[in-house]
């Protein structure tokens, strides 16, 4: 772990040893968690001024507000916590608003101990929690109304942030208890688990499609989001970052005609002892524009550094090499013996899948200001990972992450991108050399040549099938850069089921599916090359995003190896034996599901068109949201790809938001045939080579094919959706491609040239 | 001085005059709600109108602004009730919400010209407005929407006229 790095090990916040306190202060009532740890001093019991651990408000006017420490990227998560809180507290929709947490150890995670987000993870580990809190600020004010009325608290109902007494007609609405300021109480960590939560057939805010409360705010202009602060006194930084992604050095910098900028302040050579980046140079100036102009007039001398001559062929010729090694890497399943199953089955089959270079460009360039105050560095940023990008931050300004708050502002897309906190290093040197505050912007060029992208992959498939056509061996090989090894952070790596040490999960995630198969071992394989070429990150669903594509892409050979319908087979191996039972039942009827409302199979396609099946199991095993997808697709002789169709269909367990539901597992979806048809980034001389939407080209209006959603909410508990979506759709577009004209496309993205040579092969 | 004519006040900045006129806005006159995406003319985040034409702010210099009408997303109606922005809410349209200023600002171009577009006509006109939570398909659903409210506006309002 880096030294620069400190205090990155999640600090445990288990709500369920926590109390939980509704108390007065001048603002209304604060209801929150009592916190742990370093402000346990707090945890005392509720009275006036003591500001909990304060997950939500209620204002003497009735509004609630819900702190929300989650980062809001466009999964309108604050809206879905409050959704939750809302229903058991009893509060009318219209009196709900949001607000994003600060850094303060007291937002964390209850269950991961940490500021992130990530993973599809929030709904799910927040649920209970939000549903607690919620429950008890509704006994609380019902408590305290019965006191006023002079009656038993037992006979009062809460409906629509009013509680009324039936029988004497009375009733008084939350601002008036507030009002009162009776409302106080100490729920212990038991009283809170004896709370009894309503059942699903008691809801009537959770299921509901109420609007999402941050939609107003981004139809007029006023949602503030990082690249919108203003500080007082605050100037700019553009940057300039070298032509090769990692390792470079600066060796000079001549800025005489940048001092012929009006407006310029001052060029900046980032000393980066957190290793975030390399070589990189900020142009500090009045204005932003010239701030720009002052960068393109920097003449900076460069040393390469060790990566300088690599590109994409050498990362996969790289990983070819250590793929043939027969120690390489460590065991991420391991089940039988698949290579002494393959010496007697009747039929083997190998393959290699590949994935290219791909970039998240969320549509708000990175960006973050920094400014010291006093002892306080203070960063406004949206941030998908507050605790370590502070810790990022920390590093950089050489102060003890305790001096850091970030102030936490709307996202302008995440997708995984702001989990990394190289932003930070810019503003924060630039804020301390020039002593004022700073915004540094990435421009487009910066960001897409900076990204920490979803690593290059390749991988290695084989396959054995018995004298039935029955799968009894798969060995699976993964090859690629190790994203959340870089991170640093002991406690997101995974052992190794063969002790070797830990390895990455978030790179084979998705690889240890539902599928029966009696012999059948993964190897997580870290490219090291790759990794220091180019720092990878967690980009929308992560691993399931190759995994997938070289399982479900393999399952399809084998159908079509040995007769069998791609789909039925598929059935087959979801057999639901053994570890597999629960979830694999769940996932073929997903599957079922999406052939049924695509009408899979039931009549014949033109010339040249196809459908293709895909399921998955995305993110983690423990995880999971069941997602289907049939692509029916249209290959051109020149071997152009249309999709015609989209149908996806998703088991999420409850959804809270059914059109918001929606909204993500369609944007996911596309972002799927995005990533599978359209968008591939390239190494060339140690840089990536795209650097604007010209040459890194995601889908556009024009590309949008029919998309359908089905959700099946079938009662369990409530996964994610942001994510797996995505990752089923390559391997079904791929999979409609074959059954559409017989090409068997093994590298992303699918390219007219690429159906073309294998439509001749 | 150059001088500015914005969402019908002037305003007088200084910058120079090949200052992209996106930045301006941004800074110098604190309106934020319209985006910098790409500072190349390919994503659409910074449209803005220039005498009631749909135009990429990145793209536009200062001296090109003035004397002209500039309306950003702060302008397009007082409170935020442009049939665009509510049909943008009844769709539920926004994820992030932050190309969506400009997904506006480009639809409300379209609009003032023709209530009763294509899909084709629509797509045509917004395939430059990137949107990378790929919201497209209710931007389409919300420009429908408006349109046939914005037909039934001035259905009702020619015949009160009428009358
Ligand atoms: S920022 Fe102007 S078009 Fe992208
Ligand atoms: S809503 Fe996020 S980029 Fe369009």
């Amino acid at each position: 772990m880096n030294k620069h790095v400190k205090d990155l090990a999640p600090e445990t916040t288990d709500l369920s040893r926590r109390s939980f306190l509704v108390g007065t202060a001048a603002t209304g009532l604060v209801l929150g968690y009592a916190a742990s740890g370093i402000d346990h001093a707090l945890a005392a019991p509720a009275s006036a001024n003591v500001e909990p651990s304060v997950w939500y408000s209620i204002a003497p006017d009735g509004l609630v507000t819900v702190t929300c420490g989650k980062a809001d990227m466009g999964q309108h998560v604050a809206s879905t916590m409050a959704q939750i809180v809302a229903e058991e507290l009893g509060a009318n929709w219209k009196d709900m608003r949001v607000q994003l947490a600060s850094n303060d150890p007291k937002f964390n995670d209850p269950v991961l101990g940490a500021q992130i987000t990530g993973g599809s993870w929030s709904t799910m580990m927040n649920f209970d929690a939000m549903s607690r809190a919620g429950a008890a600020g509704r006994i609380a004010l019902t408590e305290a109304a019965a006191a006023s009325m002079g009656v038993p608290a037992s006979e009062l109902v809460v409906r629509a942030s009013t509680i009324s007494h039936p029988k004497s007609k009375k009733s008084m609405s939350f601002a008036e208890v507030v009002k009162s300021g009776k409302a106080t109480k100490t729920f212990t960590a038991d009283d809170l688990k004896a709370i009894k939560l309503k059942s699903a057939d008691q809801y009537t805010m959770i299921g509901v499609s109420v609007p999402q409360l941050d939609i107003p705010l981004k139809v007029n202009g006023t949602a503030k989001y990082g690249i919108d602060v203003m500080l007082p006194g605050m100037v700019y930084g553009a940057l300039v970052t070298p032509p090769v992604r990692y390792g470079a050095t600066v060796k000079s910098v001549d800025d005489s005609a940048a001092k012929k900028v009006p407006g310029f302040i001052k060029a900046v050579t980032l000393d980066d002892k957190t290793t975030t980046t390399t070589g990189w140079v900020v142009a500090v100036a009045n204005t932003y524009a010239n701030a720009k102009k002052a960068a393109a007039a920097l003449k900076i001398d460069y040393d390469g550094g060790p990566n300088a001559k690599l590109s994409s062929e050498s990362l996969f010729a790289e990983a070819k090499r250590l793929q043939g090694l027969s120690d390489s890497g460590e065991f991420f399943v391991k089940d039988g013996d698949p290579n002494a199953a393959f010496g007697t089955a009747a039929k083997v089959l190998e393959a290699e899948y590949t994935t290219n270079i791909n970039i998240h460009a969320p549509m708000e360039p990175m960006n973050a200001t920094a400014e010291f105050k006093g002892d306080i560095l203070h960063i406004y940023s949206g941030n998908q990972f507050a605790t370590r990008s502070g810790a990022i931050a920390a590093g950089a300004a050489g102060i003890d992450p305790k001096f850091v708050v970030m102030h936490q502002m709307w996202l302008g897309g995440g997708f995984g991108r702001r989990l990394d906190a190289d932003m930070m290093v810019p503003a924060v040197q630039a804020a301390k050399a020039v002593g004022k505050p700073v915004k540094v912007i990435y421009t487009r060029e910066n960001d897409m040549t900076m990204d920490f992208s979803r690593p290059l992959t390749y991988q290695k498939v084989k396959a054995g099938v018995d004298g039935d056509g029955k799968l009894v061996a798969l060995s699976h090989d993964v090859v690629s850069a190790w994203p959340t090894q870089r991170w640093g952070i002991p406690d997101f790596l995974s052992p190794s089921v063969d002790k070797k040490g830990p390895l990455d999960a978030f790179t084979v995630n998705g690889s240890d599916f539902f599928y029966t198969v009696p012999n059948h071992y993964v190897r997580a394989i870290k490219n090291e090359m790759a990794h220091n070429a180019t720092p990878s990150g967690q980009l929308r669903s992560v691993a399931p995003g190759w995994t997938f594509w070289a399982v479900e892409s393999m399952v399809d050979e084998i159908a079509h190896a040995t007769g069998k319908d791609p789909a039925q087979l598929r059935v087959e191996l979801l057999d639901g034996k053994g570890k597999n039972d629960g979830g694999a039942q769940r996932l073929r009827n997903t599957l079922l599901a999406a052939m049924g409302l695509a009408g899979y199979g039931t009549r014949k396609l033109p010339k040249g068109e196809g459908m293709g099946v895909a399921c998955v199991s995305s993110q983690e095993r423990a995880t999971a949201s069941w997602t289907a997808c049939v692509a029916h697709v249209a290959v051109a002789p020149s071997g152009e790809v249309t999709v015609k169709k989209l149908t996806v269909a998703t088991d999420v367990g409850t959804q809270v938001n059914p059109d918001g539901i929606r909204a993500q597992v369609e944007g996911a979806a596309l972002w799927g045939m995005s990533l599978a048809l359209f968008e591939k980034a390239t190494l060339k001389d140690g840089g990536i080579e795209q650097t604007n939407f010209d040459s890194y080209t995601p889908l556009r209006m024009s590309q949008l094919p029919e998309v359908a959603v089905n959700v099946i909410a079938n009662g369990e508990k409530a996964t994610g959706v942001g994510e797996p979506a995505v990752t089923v759709v390559a391997p079904a577009i791929g999979n409609a491609v074959f059954n559409a004209v017989g090409a068997r496309v093994r590298g992303l993205p699918i390219t007219a040239e690429a159906v073309k040579a294998a439509m001749k092969a | 001085m150059p001088n500015l004519n914005i969402n019908g006040r002037n305003m007088s900045v200084e910058a120079a005059n090949d200052t992209p006129l996106l930045w301006v806005i941004r800074e110098q006159l604190q309106m934020t709600g319209t985006k910098f995406g790409c500072g190349a003319g390919l994503c659409g985040a910074c449209t803005v109108h220039l005498n009631g034409e749909a135009v990429r702010s990145c793209q536009t210099s200062l001296a090109d602004a003035v004397g002209k009408k500039i309306t950003t997303i702060e302008g397009l109606s007082a409170k935020g009730e442009h049939p665009l922005q509510k049909a943008w809410v009844a769709e539920q349209v926004p994820q992030c919400g932050y190309c969506q200023s400009g997904q506006i600002m480009q639809a409300a171009a379209l609009l003032s010209k023709n209530t009763n577009p294509t899909k084709e006509e629509v797509v045509a006109h917004m395939d430059g407005n990137l949107c990378r939570c790929m919201t497209y398909s209710r931007i389409q659903k919300a420009i429908m929407r408006a349109a046939s409210d914005m037909r039934t506006a001035s259905a009702t309002g020619s015949e009160r006229r009428a009358t």
